[in-house]
């Protein structure tokens, strides 16, 4: 009876070990997997991090300008007169009501 | 067989002691021989529970440390930036901490010194070679170029050379150079903010729980550039030795632009010390002159001591206090309304309406705006005013501007409040914070009369900015040429102007330190070609104004109300 118990146990206890030490094992290897992952996002983040500095670096305003004046093309500057509408209704009522003076002129002519 | 039993019997009965002696002696070399089975197998349980506890220890402890992953972990945390980005109010990165390395060598390291050197200069030309010859002859571990790209770290890598090390390290980059230098600040080597924004927000930029979350800014990109174009031509153009201008939104106080000339790269650590380097607008304090006479006429219009269409009459060419005579620079009408006053910025007519207000009114005035006190503004970099001493001639030379001192976002910061509806706002150079409503210091009435006013300092004949008068911005403003408080008297010519002064939106301040005339200038003033007859501000701070204006206009999307009125006409049908 003593014996029988004793290799119960034993068995139980030997099992569990091994279990354990088989999911340990594997429980590594994620583990690694997730660090490698996390490793490649991280280099991604700072891929991306650093390509947004360059990016907004080469559009900046003074950036842009210089290549304008280096392709030798018009100076940069904004339009003139503001054609920016505040929204859609704004736009539409404005678009209706308009006829420039050269088609008037036209019409005359 | 009855014979063979009874032989056993008589042995085995031979002796009743000896029987017995045996039977023990059998049964005791039994129960020794299982001793020893039990013996061993107690050993051999013994041998395999200790291995089975020693098994299970080294996995509890592997499975508890993590040593192994925490080392990777650390190698790979550098990324983990120290600071926060900061933004513009479109999101547009202005600061953000990159990676970058150190190089250092070991001279007990170096093999072949001699080749060492010629390698080191191949790929950096400008190294101090004979310093770097002295100091590998040392022992001594030294730094040969900090802040190195990742080019250099990889020319200097495939050298091969086991004597060089990489410290890995942060460094903060500005991705606009020196357009916000005056407002951004800078850090120092350890990530310290030393001065700017990078100071004055310096714990939450380091706060690691808002880690992701940029500190957003106020101020527009695009406008700042625009602003600081405009303002280095006009140093050029005008010869003058420095230039500021400030662009305000009056409904909440956020600041668009802030520019201060000369500036200075901040990727380029460097300490500088000349005055003329401070922020003029928060830090610079200056007698702004005539810009005060608009808060003389809203006292005396919010006080109902006068209208904007009382006729003082009789106002003499020069007044006497104390020993001072105080006159005007052109010669005016005797008898000015109150508009005509600030719109002909006449300094006699504006003392005439300070001494009808009285001291009382404007020291409570003073007081509650603020003006004397240094600026409210997140930037460690602000000004102290003079205090005001009430001698006898300070009630007449205050109501045009003199011997009062004030910072340039004071004053900007006022007009703003005075063109709002009277609401005292308070200057802000960060988007997400607790906005308040301030203090009302003037009636909204009082409010549209004075936009009216300084509209028509603008737009009409007599007034003193026309050169600002750009089509379909509604432009109004007023002028200020004073001369700078202290030892060193600079010539301040400045320009505050609102804009759509039907609807105030926006305040620009501009100022010039001592400009000069360009005698090469053609004005286009009224529509006749001339040259500036005065150095005054009305002939460079409003034209470099007005230049602005027409640039930012679009961008700010205000409707051009005027430019439709005038050019599009309604379809019948």
């Amino acid at each position: 009876m003593f014996k029988f118990k004793f290799f119960i146990v034993t068995f139980i206890f030997v099992s569990f070990l091994i279990i354990t030490s088989v999911i340990k094992n594997q429980s590594r290897v994620l583990e690694k997997k997730i660090y490698n992952l996390k490793t490649q996002v991280k280099l991604k983040e700072k891929n991306l991090s650093e390509t947004q500095l360059d990016f907004y670096y080469l559009t900046s305003s003074s950036e842009v300008e210089k290549k304008f004046t280096k392709n030798k093309l018009q100076e940069f500057e904004p339009i003139k007169y503001s054609k920016i509408y505040f929204n859609l209704t704004d736009f539409t009522t404005i678009k209706k009501k308009l006829t420039s003076l050269k088609d008037l002129h036209e019409e005359k002519k | 067989m009855k014979k063979k039993n009874r032989k056993n019997n008589q042995i085995n009965q031979s002796s009743f002691y000896f029987e017995d002696y045996l039977e023990t002696n059998k049964k005791s070399q039994i129960i020794k021989k299982k001793n020893n089975f039990q013996d061993r197998i107690y050993l051999l349980f013994f041998i395999f529970f200790s291995l089975i506890l020693i098994f299970s220890f080294k996995i509890i402890n592997v499975s508890l440390s993590k040593k192994e992953i925490s080392n990777l972990s650390k190698q790979n945390s550098n990324f983990s930036l120290l600071r926060r980005d900061i933004v513009d109010r479109k999101g547009i990165i202005i600061s953000r901490n990159i990676n970058t390395f150190h190089a250092g060598i070991n001279p007990k390291l170096v093999n072949d010194k001699e080749n060492f050197l010629i390698k080191l200069r191949l790929i950096f030309p400008d190294l101090p070679v004979k310093e770097i010859k002295q100091k590998l002859s040392g022992d001594k571990y030294f730094r040969i170029k900090t802040r190195i790209d990742q080019n250099e770290k990889q020319k200097l890598w495939s050298l091969g050379e086991k004597a060089i090390k990489f410290e890995p390290f942060q460094a903060r980059m500005y991705t606009h150079g020196d357009l916000f230098s005056h407002i951004i600040g800078q850090v120092d080597y350890d990530n310290y903010g030393i001065s700017g924004i990078e100071k004055y927000y310096d714990r939450e930029l380091k706060d690691k729980k808002l880690k992701n979350k940029p500190l957003q800014l106020t101020l527009d990109s695009n406008i700042q550039f625009i602003v600081n174009k405009e303002l280095k031509n006009a140093v050029k153009i005008f010869n003058a030795t420095g230039a500021a201008a400030l662009l305000m939104d009056v409904t909440n106080g956020d600041i668009i632009s802030l520019v201060s000339l000369p500036n200075f790269n901040i990727n380029q650590r460097e300490t500088i010390t000349e005055e003329k380097y401070i922020n003029k607008i928060t830090k610079g304090v200056y007698e702004l002159g005539s810009i005060f006479k608009t808060f003389t006429v809203a006292l005396a219009l919010e006080n109902k001591l006068v209208d904007v269409d009382t006729i003082i009459k009789n106002i003499p060419k020069k007044i006497k206090c104390s020993i001072y005579e105080i006159t005007d620079i052109k010669d005016h009408p005797r008898n000015l309304t109150v508009e005509e006053i600030l719109v002909r910025s006449s300094n006699v007519g504006s003392v005439i309406l300070a001494q009808q207000i009285g001291e009382n009114i404007i020291k409570d005035f003073i007081n509650i705006t603020g003006l004397i006190k240094s600026p409210s503004i997140e930037l460690e970099e602000v000004g102290a005013p003079h205090k005001l001493n009430w001698n006898k001639c300070k009630l007449e030379t205050i109501s045009f501007g003199h011997g009062i001192t004030t910072t340039p976002l004071q004053a900007t910061t006022l007009y703003a409040s005075i063109s709002n509806g009277g609401n005292l706002i308070v200057p802000s150079l960060i988007k997400d914070r607790e906005k308040t409503v301030g203090k009302r210091i003037i009636s909204i009435e009082t409010s549209k009369k004075l936009t009216n006013i300084l509209r028509k300092v603008v737009s009409s004949e007599k007034g003193t900015a026309s050169l600002a008068d750009k089509e379909g911005y509604n432009i109004g403003g007023k002028t200020g040429t004073a001369e700078g408080y202290g030892k060193n008297k600079h010539r301040i010519n400045s320009f505050i102007s609102i804009f759509p002064s039907n609807k105030p939106n926006y305040t620009l301040f501009v100022m010039l330190e001592n400009p000069k005339i360009n005698k090469d200038l053609i004005y286009n003033y009224r529509g006749i070609k001339t040259k500036a007859p005065y150095n005054t501000s009305g002939w460079n701070s409003v034209f470099v104004a007005g230049k602005i204006i027409e640039k930012i206009g679009p961008i700010l999307a205000i409707n051009n109300e005027e430019f439709l009125n005038q050019h599009v006409v309604e379809k019948i049908n």
